[in-house]
């Protein structure tokens, strides 16, 4: 732990304790982030000062017992100014969200990114921070799609989409309440439910063809469901039949190290993954060419030699 | 009992703050001294000659909080007996920050004392209250812990005055993570050295050679595509920029030499947002770009997806034209379509996606195993 760490710790909790009054430690503990120990751990060493001289009056006063913290000070009244790294990385996720949203909320968007500037410490090294980072989440879709079902989402509305599976020939129309967006691995996904389908469903952004806010309202799942959903369901096919991939020795490192597993003896890795979208499994074999062969379920390896057949013609 | 150097510093420090804080006038450094306990301790401003020791103390001192963000102000040349220090409240601390709504305005309660009554007062609406939740929603969410260590300090501070747990609370968006995201201290230590331009040196396990060798790298920055953080660097043993996968990095080292004085520059054409722009593996490589034409012969949602990433060709409506460098990659991304795209030109091209079918029936005919 180190001394600047610890002051702008002491820095953010000293404006929420310094009216004089005991303050319960859990509850400034949960404030300022941080647990109890190391909030109590914090305040003492200001408050405990063995090597001051005699009589020396504390700029800040500090009284810890095991339940309650209390200061009196004139200084640290209000926290410190945002940091230039502070701003920095806020305006990371500003610049996220600016790709995700309609651009009728872009404007709010802005003028917070111009309030905090106005809410930072200036220091000449300030300009060093700036570009250090930068990152992106849409890699695939339409923004537009992206930002009809973002403001949908957030105003409980729901939305006509026009979509095409994976493995559809044509698009169809369905009423989806969108009650989350998720980014994996390059791709937007709307967690809905699906009132066509009477169920929740996984959409791929990069198949949605057109999405339109309806007027009418939906009230949402649990948020417990969504997020499990979320954290569960893989972002590929369908749950319930599987299919058995395995992967030669050339690649199953990286196919390790992005799902897990162990490899076998002579370096291949096989993966089990759900299936319920054969034309899922024969792109997700086909992608890895003479790398990736289907061990089970038979007719999928059917279908493969079926298509590579077909295109060898 | 003793005090550890840590809880020492932190008392210096504090010591220091209040002092400088407490006074609307600049200090010369035998002033601010006198508001300092441990700058007393060794006699030498008493006598009215600080130490070498002291002044090296201060100067690393002063260092150390500008680091941290804390404005000090130099009055004159840095080091001269006659230079003074300040630091304005309004610039240390943070303005009051109110939020606007339909029915009025919600002010934090200011503190009427010397000092805090001058702070600027900046009014947030209730848009732009949200965006700043979920913009800082959102970048914690990316894995790097030393951004999200800035935003939630960031967070704090805000939420001293304004109500952001409340405005992020509609927030349902997730980014999932990777299985493997990257060491904190890799990400401590690549933010220090792109600070500092200082140059580093790491483990890095290769994939394609499944090994793990030394490297070394000046940081042109840091950048989050697909799921995963890169750090791209001049590669100075290869003489190349290069991008390094942070989940593959370990052991970084930091150069320790000339602390205070960056090790290299970034060139100036260089755009981190440009070179981190999102790309198909096949349009990445040294490789000279060929143009690729591929026919559209599917109509599922996948093959119109992939088929939006090429250009339209003129005169072809069922044709589209993708620029490629890793001829390769392209054919095994155009065979995971099975046959609703399919390369008509180049040629090598075309020879090169036969041979990936063949080989890839190959496999379930004759039982090889993958």
């Amino acid at each position: 732990m180190s001394a600047a760490d610890q002051l702008k710790r002491i820095l953010t909790v000293i404006p929420r304790l310094a009216d004089g009054e005991e303050h319960p430690v859990e509850e400034v503990a949960r404030l300022a982030g941080i647990d109890r120990l190391r909030l109590v751990a914090d305040l003492t060493s200001v408050s405990e000062r063995y090597d001051t001289p005699g009589g020396w009056v504390d700029g800040v006063a500090i009284t810890v017992d095991p339940r309650s913290v209390s200061v009196r000070t004139s200084h640290f009244l209000r926290p410190m100014r945002l940091t230039m790294a502070e701003l920095c990385a806020l305006e990371l996720g500003l610049g996220l969200l600016r790709r995700e949203r309609h651009e009728s909320e872009l404007p709010a968007i802005e003028r917070a990114s111009e309030r905090l500037r106005k809410a930072i410490t200036e220091l000449p090294q300030n300009d060093r921070h700036e570009g250090l980072r930068v990152a992106e989440l849409a890699h695939a879709g339409d923004p537009a799609h992206l930002a009809t079902l973002s403001r949908a989402r957030r105003a409980k509305r729901k939305v006509r989409l026009r979509y095409r599976s994976g493995s559809a020939k044509a698009s169809s129309d369905r009423v989806i309440c969108p009650h989350a967006l998720v980014h994996s691995a390059g791709s937007w996904y709307v967690v809905a439910y699906c009132e066509t389908g009477e169920g929740m469903r996984i959409f791929r952004l990069d198949r949605v063809e057109a999405a339109t806010q309806l007027a009418e309202e939906f009230t949402p799942s649990a948020d417990a469901d969504v997020a499990r959903l979320v954290a569960e369901r893989p972002f590929v096919g369908e749950p319930g039949r599987t299919m058995t991939v395995r992967y030669s020795p050339r690649i199953a490192r990286w196919i390790r190290e992005r799902e897990g597993g162990e490899l076998d003896a002579d370096g291949s890795l096989v993966r089990e993954y759900p299936l319920g979208d054969m034309g899922w499994g024969v792109r997700h074999v086909l992608q890895y060419g003479p790398d990736a062969e289907v061990l089970e379920p038979t007719e999928l390896r059917k279908e493969i030699v079926r298509r590579l057949e077909r295109m060898a013609v | 009992m003793t005090t550890s150097r840590t809880t020492q510093k932190v008392q210096r420090w504090i010591d220091l703050l209040t002092t400088l804080l407490s006074h609307n006038f600049p200090l010369t450094f035998l002033d601010l001294a006198r508001g300092v306990p441990q700058y007393l301790a060794d006699g030498s401003v008493d006598r009215g000659e600080p130490s070498p020791t002291l002044k090296r103390m201060f100067e690393r001192d002063k260092l150390e909080l500008r680091s941290m963000g804390v404005p000090i102000e130099t009055i004159g040349e840095e080091g001269e007996e006659d230079t003074s220090y300040r630091l304005r409240p309004g610039d240390f601390y943070l303005p009051y920050l109110a939020v606007a709504s339909q029915r009025g305005t919600l002010k934090p309660k200011k503190v009427d004392r010397h000092g805090y009554r001058s702070l600027a007062e900046l009014t947030f609406d209730a848009d732009e209250l949200v965006a700043v939740a979920e913009g800082a929603a959102r970048a914690r969410q990316l894995g790097d812990p030393v951004l999200r260590a800035d935003v939630d300090a960031a967070v704090r501070k805000l939420a001293v005055d304004l109500p952001l747990g409340a405005a992020s609370a509609g927030d349902a968006t997730y980014v999932r993570q990777p299985r493997s995201s990257g060491d904190p201290a890799t990400f401590e230590a690549l933010s220090d050295a792109l600070f500092r331009q200082k140059r580093v040196t790491f483990d890095y396990r290769s994939m394609g050679r499944d090994e793990t060798a030394r490297r070394a790298a000046e940081p042109y920055g840091l950048f989050f595509i697909n799921g995963h953080w890169y750090l791209v660097g001049h590669d100075t043993e290869r003489d190349a920029l290069r991008n390094f996968r942070v989940s593959r990095m370990g052991a970084v080292k930091v150069n320790a030499a000339r602390e205070g004085t960056p090790d290299y520059s970034i060139p100036e054409g260089f755009s981190l947002r440009e070179h981190a722009r999102s790309r198909n593996a096949w349009e990445l490589g040294d490789d000279q770009p060929l143009e690729a034409i591929v026919e559209v012969r599917g109509t599922s949602g996948a093959a119109r997806a992939a088929a939006e990433l090429g250009e339209p060709v003129e005169g072809n409506p069922d044709r589209r034209c993708y620029e490629v460098r890793r001829r390769d990659v392209f054919a095994r991304w155009l065979l995971s379509f099975a046959g609703e795209l399919v390369p008509v030109a180049p040629p090598a091209l075309v020879e090169e996606f036969r041979a990936q079918v063949a080989a890839t029936r190959a496999r379930y005919v004759s039982g090889a195993r993958a």
